[in-house]
């Protein structure tokens, strides 16, 4: 019920005269490879929630034509099928953007992975913050206000600081948790949005 | 698919695919299963340099595991169609709110263990690599939930209007 376990091979890994040495080719392909997939894991979950929520689909499609369009097309005859336009464009859109993060530099990655997650919070808060100020607390004709790039404006500026204040260790520790807090909030945040329409009807 | 039909009548041709994408969920759900339990009870190391042996050598899972979930997510997706115009639509017009809600938080879920793929591959490679362990583990827990949540509300679905409903 034992195997052994080759301890020489094993810590050989971690020895600090290897680990200090100039990586090899091999290294350099795994440390991207990692990059590009840990990337991806963070980027597609918050894209596919943004796209959901914007109800951006890159096509539709309508099974009962068994047609295909371009973009979002109302219901014709049947329902039209959102879901996979959404899934097409955010790994589309997070291809591109790991593709992107494989050149970029490990420090700039991980503060710039802050500053979207902070972003993708902060925006629709600050939208949300809006909608409630214009409805309930403004003495004036606040509409104006009730807009995405209005409310992008708190929304950039307090990603940017939340993001400066951020220590480059905690930066650091906190990439790879990005892979299960992006996927569990973004469940969080669709799984809000089903309670009205299905669960509380 | 109209020549498909012309050899096989339309219900059967569905419900064969949907048996497939059933097969192939018991195989993800167990294969899942055990690698989170591997991961949530790892091998103990011993004295003399000898380790327990874990239940099964979840590293090897690994690429299965990924090719699998691709697979079905690729099937699921195929039948989302007939699902939501032949099963959906029946299933709103009978008030079964709380089905068509858990099956739409369903497409969800699937997407979000899609995306975690590459990353959950990956960090198998180098199984005893201490570096990535924690988050390993925690990415290999929440795939296995989404697969167990998947399985769970398909089965309702298709005890609503499926194979053998």
């Amino acid at each position: 019920m034992t195997q052994t376990l080759d301890v020489g091979e094993g810590f050989s890994r971690f020895d600090s005269s290897h680990a200090k040495a100039a990586p090899t080719s091999t290294e350099q392909s795994s440390a991207k490879l990692g990059t590009f997939a840990i990337t991806f894991g963070i980027a597609f979950p918050l894209l596919y929630t943004v796209y959901e929520r914007l109800n951006w689909p890159l096509f539709t499609y309508h099974p009962v034509l068994g047609n295909l369009d371009f973009w979002r097309q109302s219901a014709g005859v049947g329902p039209p099928m959102f879901w996979y336009g959404w899934i097409v464009l955010a790994a589309a859109s997070a291809f591109v953007v790991a593709g992107i993060a494989t050149i970029v530099s490990g420090h700039w990655l991980r503060r710039a992975t802050v500053y979207f997650c902070v972003l993708a919070v902060l925006w629709p808060a600050a939208l949300t913050g809006l909608r409630i100020f214009i409805v309930d607390w403004a003495t004036f004709d606040a509409d104006f206000l009730n807009s995405v790039w209005v409310a992008a404006i708190p929304a950039f500026v307090g990603a940017a600081v939340v993001t400066y204040y951020v220590s480059a260790r905690l930066a650091d520790r906190l990439w790879t948790s990005w892979l299960l807090i992006v996927p569990i909030g973004g469940l969080v945040v669709l799984g809000y949005s089903l309670l009205q329409p299905w669960f509380l009807r | 698919m109209s020549i498909i039909f012309s050899f096989i009548r339309e219900d059967t041709f569905w419900s064969i695919l949907l048996f497939v994408h059933f097969l192939l969920a018991v195989g993800l759900l167990a294969a899942v299963t055990l690698q989170a339990v591997a991961v949530l009870m790892p091998a103990r190391q011993m004295a003399g340099g000898f380790v327990d042996r874990n239940p099964m050598p979840a590293a090897s899972y690994a690429t299965l595991i990924a090719v699998v979930y691709v697979l079905q997510a690729l099937m699921g997706a195929w039948i989302y169609i007939k699902y939501r115009t032949y099963v959906r639509i029946p299933m709103e017009e009978l008030r079964r709110f709380w089905t068509v809600g858990s099956f739409e938080f369903k497409e969800h879920v699937v997407t979000m263990g899609l995306g975690l793929l590459p990353a959950y591959w990956y960090f198998w490679q180098q199984p005893a690599s201490a570096e990535h362990a924690g988050v390993r583990r925690w990415v290999t827990i929440f795939l296995a939930l989404c697969v167990w949540y998947s399985f769970l509300v398909g089965h309702v679905a298709n005890d609503f209007r499926g194979v053998g409903s």
